[in-house]
């Protein structure tokens, strides 16, 4: 209960400080917005030349582009900034402040840095989505339940891989390029499966379930998703407890260098 | 020749202490041999996936495509430049000052330092991702043309820097020029042909483009790589595109020595 009003408290707080520079709010969350919406406009392009995802029609793949901008939207809501302040922190030497709080320092961590300026990208992914549904359609009642399931399944994979990322800069420090590691693998969960070999599908739903993220979701939403896929629900939660794990492991590492 | 030699070793020296500094984080380089060939994979895959049957789409084939994309990324490490986040932060705390009142421009000391940048983005990105791609994708990845590629390659590397270089002196005008530089950004990851050739634009797009300096620093360069006998909108060849990328290069040289010399009347050196 301490915890959740703890939560609470940081994310009115995020919302104060976002509020007091309305106009590089809006323009921070309108660029965020602006530069992740790229990717589907590679789809729309393909499309308009008259090729296709064989399988897929055009509001099919940007339902699962706008998923996975949602799911994006969420996550780095709830834990982008803990990979920057994480390596800045370490880089500084000045992690003590976090360590010494009465809480748990993964938790005050989370709770601090609550991204506002996300917001924008979320907003996107649902309009997107918005139009995408509009001619897609969708399916059954129990399709939706199984979409949001999944949705869920896929913000956990991208928290876990959050805190991967962070966790990873306590040994290597300072690396702002390790982002970029974790943003070209997720890049598969961005497709249809179908059009990658059976070792990348395999590894996009086990592994590092990147799949979950936007594939899934939108298949379940269009009420083509198999019973098997919900097996990758349980890849998904280790992810996230391994991510947990890691970061709570690497703590012990810092060194307290440089401030 | 002697004013010659001595700007030689003056890029020289600059570029050999940036590069040594650079090397301090050379690990960070090393992400890219990871990066790069992910994303080279991925076009990979989804490129193969869409052209299915197909044998042509927007005038390029499978194979080309491919091609265009793995020299894109290579090219992307040889012409990278942060030439617009470092100026832009020299002009705002007011350090540019130390360099207005050395023996030698802020501009081609800028180049040098990027000389030395690149040329570790040579050993730890270009090389091993150039390597990968033809020993472990087995794609045919080197360029056709060696010559005019290494010379539209070059030009880019130009055209890059002084469209940097512009950018980061919109900070003489803005002094915090950050909304610029990510604006530009936004729209050089669309219009460079970094995300998908240009060739899959609307016409009307691509002859807007032939205007913008965006193509010139990576869709052309790759094009003339692939040896394509049909860049753009105006279905140039291999020395009609480079000589397109001189223009619009020295053009961009014109601009940047004009800015700059408006801006030295104004800049007041505060903060420093």
């Amino acid at each position: 209960m301490k915890y959740i009003k703890i939560y609470f408290a940081c994310v009115k707080t995020a919302f104060a400080q976002a509020a007091a520079y309305r106009a590089d709010f809006i323009m921070g969350s309108f660029i965020t917005l602006l530069s992740n919406i790229l990717f589907p406009l590679v789809t729309i392009l393909i499309y308009a030349n008259g090729a296709e995802f064989p399988g897929w029609n055009m509001w099919e793949v940007l339902l699962i582009q706008s998923i996975y901008s949602m799911s994006t939207g969420i996550s780095s809501m709830l834990l982008s900034s803990v990979v920057w302040v994480t390596m800045d922190h370490i880089r500084e030497g000045s992690f003590e402040t976090v360590l010494l709080k009465p809480v748990s320092p993964l938790f005050f961590i989370i709770s601090a840095n609550f991204d506002v300026q996300s917001i924008g990208l979320f907003l996107g992914g649902v309009i997107m989505m918005v139009i995408a549904v509009v001619h897609t359609g969708i399916g059954s009642v129990l399709d939706i339940l199984s979409f949001l399931l999944l949705f869920v399944a896929g913000i956990m994979v991208l928290c876990g891989m959050n805190l991967i990322m962070a966790a990873i800069s306590f040994k290597w420090v300072g690396n702002s390029r390790i982002p970029e590691i974790f943003d070209s693998i997720s890049t598969f969960g961005k497709y249809p499966l179908s059009i990658f070999p059976r070792t990348v599908q395999i590894l996009s739903v086990i592994v590092i379930p990147v799949a979950v993220i936007g594939f899934f979701p939108a298949s379940a939403l269009l009420g083509r998703v198999d019973k098997e896929a919900f097996l990758a629900l349980i890849p998904c939660v280790l992810f996230l407890c391994f991510g947990v794990w890691l970061y709570n492991k690497m703590i012990r590492l810092y060194e307290g260098v440089g401030g | 020749m002697k004013k010659l030699k001595h700007k030689f070793e003056e890029c020289k020296a600059v570029a050999f202490v940036t590069y040594k500094e650079w090397s301090a984080y050379r690990t960070h380089s090393l992400v890219s041999v990871f990066v790069g060939p992910v994303y080279f994979i991925v076009q990979y895959f989804i490129w193969t996936a869409v052209y299915g049957d197909a044998g042509s789409l927007a005038g390029l084939e499978l194979s080309e495509t491919i091609r265009y994309f793995g020299a894109s990324a290579l090219i992307g490490y040889l012409t990278m430049d942060f030439a617009d986040w470092n100026l832009q932060m020299l002009i705002r705390t007011g350090k540019f000052l130390t360099f207005t009142l050395r023996p030698m421009h802020h501009r081609f000391f800028a180049l040098s330092q990027k000389l030395g940048h690149r040329v570790l983005g040579f050993f730890f990105e270009f090389l091993p991702c150039l390597l990968i791609f033809m020993l472990l994708f087995k794609v045919e990845i080197l360029p056709d043309r060696m010559g005019w590629t290494f010379v539209s390659v070059a030009l880019a590397f130009l055209m890059n820097f002084y469209v940097n270089y512009c950018l980061g002196m919109t900070a003489f005008f803005l002094v915090k020029a950050n909304g610029i530089r990510v604006v530009y950004q936004l729209f050089a990851q669309i219009f460079s042909g970094a995300l998908i050739p240009l060739n899959f634009f609307p016409k009307v797009l691509q002859s807007v483009m032939i205007f913008l300096p965006f193509q010139y620093t990576n869709y052309i360069p790759a094009m003339v790589w692939t040896g394509s006998e049909s860049i753009g909108v105006l279905k140039l060849n291999v020395p009609q595109a480079v000589l397109a990328q001189a223009f619009a290069t020295i053009l961009m040289f014109v601009l940047s020595e004009v800015l700059y010399r408006c801006a030295m009347k104004r800049f007041t050196a505060v903060g420093a």
